[in-house]
């Protein structure tokens, strides 16, 4: 923009702010004359400055704004390694928490790891809520629910608040949610587990107050559900002077202290959200909203600050789930009816929800079993539908209901293909079979790769399919798909841009320790997305990056080696350098057979007679 | 855009260099700035750090009140004049600015594994804590608006940065204060409308 275009939009916008909304309108169309580039411009400015005073956009200090992120990452630890606390020996830091850290211990009396939680000095500050949460974190303790996090001592030492509980060797669905997308099942299940934990603690007249992902623990050993912190939020509750009840009170209140909810507000009811009592039933709402991120991937109400996603949980309707791959619309109502706004329109106990979801669960188990009993003819027939498989793994509504109907009909050969598109977005345990039931020469394998746009780290325009190699911009994130009409087992490398000096560098892609349970055996006709949630960048360097893929028969020693750093803690890259050597000879070796090569517009079917398909996917980065 | 490395000098704090250098910035001696720039930031990173840490949550955060405990320790206060004063904070708004940015950055991807291997491709973290991803944006969009109208991106800076009022900031960029206030509501219009913009496409 030319400075003197600028200066004269300040000059006519300075003005008009000052004017009331009649005298600027007519101010700004008299002043812009003819030129109705410049009057939009104002007139967009204008309407900027006005969200700006409303919202109190800047309004506040940096420092204040980003306080919050300092104190995670600085703060300093209450207690070392190796410290000796009261009776608990401190073994390892887990994390830290609204609510204060969490230490791996151990307790010297019974010899038992425990988590210990020391408070922080801010939540145990009264002591009489303190005494109240106390009193109802032992009740629902003492429950026996295997959902409930057991909890062994409550305690102080030199002056430290402590919670002794159950070990939860695991992470927190904030964190399952975030490495893997969830099949229905697992979801189900998920939701299951936690129900079962309220409906236990309601009749224990103790309501959470605070459900939310990362106050819910999935076990690694079983996948057994824990849900944490029963009656932990009534301590850090925030006092209300007075009764809010409007949408504009409740959010002036948020705006005076928008740093004492945050991250909170998410799973909020609308009844919590007004400030007034809260049963049960919001401990529903907030069940609801964990089961609609575990289908979509994101919660229902997202503002762009919280008093924003407040006025969407109190007014917005959330948008459709059915929209996401093979949801059913069984679970739809179920997630709709518990999060109703009016608490006396959702499921009145946490027991109704239970059932619904169970009675859910079931009908899908009986789903899989019809589906198993045509597993034989299903082999024979899943030929990939090549051109339509993207489309065809969105199980709609409608095809969803369609495969129901004909299951119930009977298992013709339409309704195999049917039901065989429905089994591919569902969790099965991925156990390699004893002997491939039907065994087809060599290797057949279709990729696809994803392309989302961004532009100021920020998605942007619609994700979209391609069959293969584009040039792609910097700013280009891609996923890849693959999937074959055969089992069998897959590795996927990454080898970066060559230079001249250094020998190439791979990193695992694929085994991973999160997708496909970890196994390198996949299905026949089982999508693999890769990574399953978030999305590859590029980074600065320029070049072609290659994606192997290894697609063999049995599983390949050759490469048994790479499952080791298949990691998130060593992001993938292989750092030992005879592995390294070993992965590029046989990649090497095996590249120089005859792979066939089929692109359509939106996938890529590769073929090879031999017993391994070895193939580069090059992707060409500016 | 110059990365700015923190030098690693750690105190005594030379109180009467600080002192000396700003009275020089302020004659006009743009090398003054340079020297002057890590002193102040390892001064004011280490309180923002102890301001911001776990014992005080939940209190009030004051930029001003931050800055001036960095002025006190870092300035020889018996030969120094009110000027310096603005001046010093004029130049610690835009270190808070440098060092809330750098840790926004920094907390912001760390979940990319921190860069400690240069690995090709790698997961984004769509994790990215969306106050630090706006906030970073709004830095990118005030740097546009300082290559447009660089008094007005001061006039953001110093308040919203540095937690000067309009007296504070009139006095440093010797304008007006009415200035001051017409120059912030365009700034901070304009500023609105470009992270509406980049926010909806």
């Amino acid at each position: 923009m030319k400075p003197e275009r600028w200066q004269q939009i300040s000059r006519i916008f300075n003005r008009a702010i000052l004017l009331d909304a009649a005298a600027r309108s007519a101010y700004v169309k008299e002043n812009c004359g003819a030129d109705s580039d410049l009057q939009a411009e104002i007139e967009k400015l204008i309407e900027s400055h006005q969200q700006a005073e409303g919202d109190d956009f800047i309004g506040g200090l940096a420092v204040e704004d980003v306080a919050e992120h300092f104190s995670e990452a600085d703060e300093e630890l209450a207690l070392q390694k190796g410290r000796q606390f009261g009776n608990y020996l401190i073994l390892d830091h887990l994390g830290t928490g609204g609510m204060g850290e969490v230490y791996l211990a151990k307790d010297s009396r019974l010899d038992r790891t425990v988590a210990l939680k020391i408070l922080a000095s801010d939540v145990v500050a009264d002591k009489q809520r303190m005494q109240r949460f106390s009193q109802e974190a032992k009740v629902a303790s003492s429950l026996n629910q295997p959902n409930i996090l057991t909890i062994y001592e409550f305690g102080e030492v030199d002056t430290l608040t402590f919670i002794a509980a159950e070990f939860v060797d695991g992470e927190t669905l904030r964190d399952y949610i975030r490495a893997k997308r969830l099949k229905l099942v697992e979801i189900l299940d998920i939701g299951i587990q936690m129900l079962a934990a309220l409906d236990a603690a309601h009749e224990a007249s103790i309501v959470h107050r605070d459900m939310k992902p990362e106050n819910v623990m999935i076990r690694k050993r079983d996948h057994v559900v824990k849900v944490l912190d029963f009656g932990l939020a009534k301590v850090t509750e925030q006092k209300r002077g007075s009764d809010a009840v409007t949408a504009e009170q409740v959010l002036s209140e948020f705006k005076t202290a928008p740093g004492l909810i945050m991250g909170t507000v998410n799973y909020m009811s609308p009844e919590q959200a007004l400030g007034k009592p809260v049963d049960a039933r919001s401990d529903i709402w907030s069940s609801g909203i964990i089961i609609y991120e575990m289908v979509a991937g994101t919660t229902p109400f997202r503002g762009s600050t919280s008093a924003h996603t407040i006025v969407q949980i109190l007014e917005k309707q959330p948008a459709s789930l059915t929209h996401s791959v093979g949801v059913p619309p069984e679970l739809q109502r179920i997630v709709d009816k518990s999060i109703a706004k009016d608490a006396d329109e959702r499921y009145q106990t946490a027991k109704d929800m239970l059932i619904d979801l169970r009675n859910l669960r079931r009908r899908l188990d009986l789903d899989a079993e019809i589906e198993r009993s045509s597993a034989a003819v299903t082999v024979e027939y899943a030929q990939p539908a090549r051109t339509a498989e993207p489309v065809a793994t969105e199980t709609s509504k409608e095809n969803y209901a369609l495969v129901v109907a004909l299951i119930a009909i009977v298992a013709s050969l339409v309704a195999v293909f049917a039901v065989n598109t429905w089994r591919s977005t569902r969790n099965r345990p991925v156990v390699p079979p004893p002997a491939p039931i039907v065994s087809t020469p060599g290797r057949t394998l279709t990729y696809w790769i994803t392309v989302q746009k961004f532009k100021d780290g920020r998605a942007y325009q619609e994700p979209f399919d391609i069959s293969g190699e584009i040039n792609f911009e910097i700013d280009y994130q891609i996923r890849l798909s693959v999937r074959s009409p055969q089992p069998g087992y897959l590795y996927i490398l990454n080898e970066g841009p060559e230079t001249a000096a250094t020998a190439p560098e791979y990193v695992v892609v694929f085994p991973s320790s999160t997708a496909n349970n970890g196994s390198e055996y996949i299905t026949a006709n089982q999508r693999i997305q890769i990574p399953d949630q978030s999305w590859l960048k590029f980074d600065k360097e320029q070049g072609v990056e290659k994606l192997w893929l290894v697609f063999g028969e049995n599983p390949l020693p050759e490469l048994e080696g790479i499952r080791a750093f298949a990691n998130r803690q060593s992001r993938g890259l292989i750092t030992d350098a005879q592995l390294n050597t070993s992965v590029k000879s046989f990649l090497t070796a095996h590249s120089a057979n005859q792979v066939g090569h089929e692109k359509g517009d939106t996938l890529t079917t590769l073929t090879s007679s031999e017993k391994v398909l070895v193939y580069p996917i090059k992707l060409e980065h500016h | 855009m110059k990365q700015f490395v923190p030098m690693k000098k750690d105190p005594p704090r030379q109180e009467h260099q600080i002192t000396q250098l700003l009275a020089e910035w302020r004659e006009g001696n743009q090398a003054a700035l340079d020297e002057l720039y890590p002193l102040v930031y390892d001064e004011l990173h280490r309180l923002a750090r102890r301001y911001m840490s776990r014992e005080r949550k939940g209190h009030t955060l004051q930029t001003t009140a931050l800055i001036n405990e960095a002025y006190v320790r870092l300035i020889d206060q018996r030969n120094v004049q009110w000027a310096n004063r603005s001046h010093f904070f004029a130049i610690s708004a835009q270190i808070m600015r440098r060092i809330l940015i750098d840790h926004a950055r920094r907390h912001a991807y760390a979940k990319r594994g921190g860069g400690a291997r240069q690995v090709s491709l790698d997961e984004t973290a769509t994790v990215i804590h969306e106050d630090l991803a706006e906030f970073l944006r709004l830095d990118e969009a005030l740097k546009s608006l300082a290559e447009l109208d660089p008094r007005r991106s001061q006039v953001v800076e110093l308040k919203y940065f540095g937690g000067l009022n309009n007296d504070e900031i009139a006095g440093v960029l010797k304008i007006s204060k009415n200035t001051v206030i017409r120059d912030w509501n365009m700034a901070r219009a304009w500023l609105h409308s470009q992270l509406a913009g980049s926010a909806s496409n």
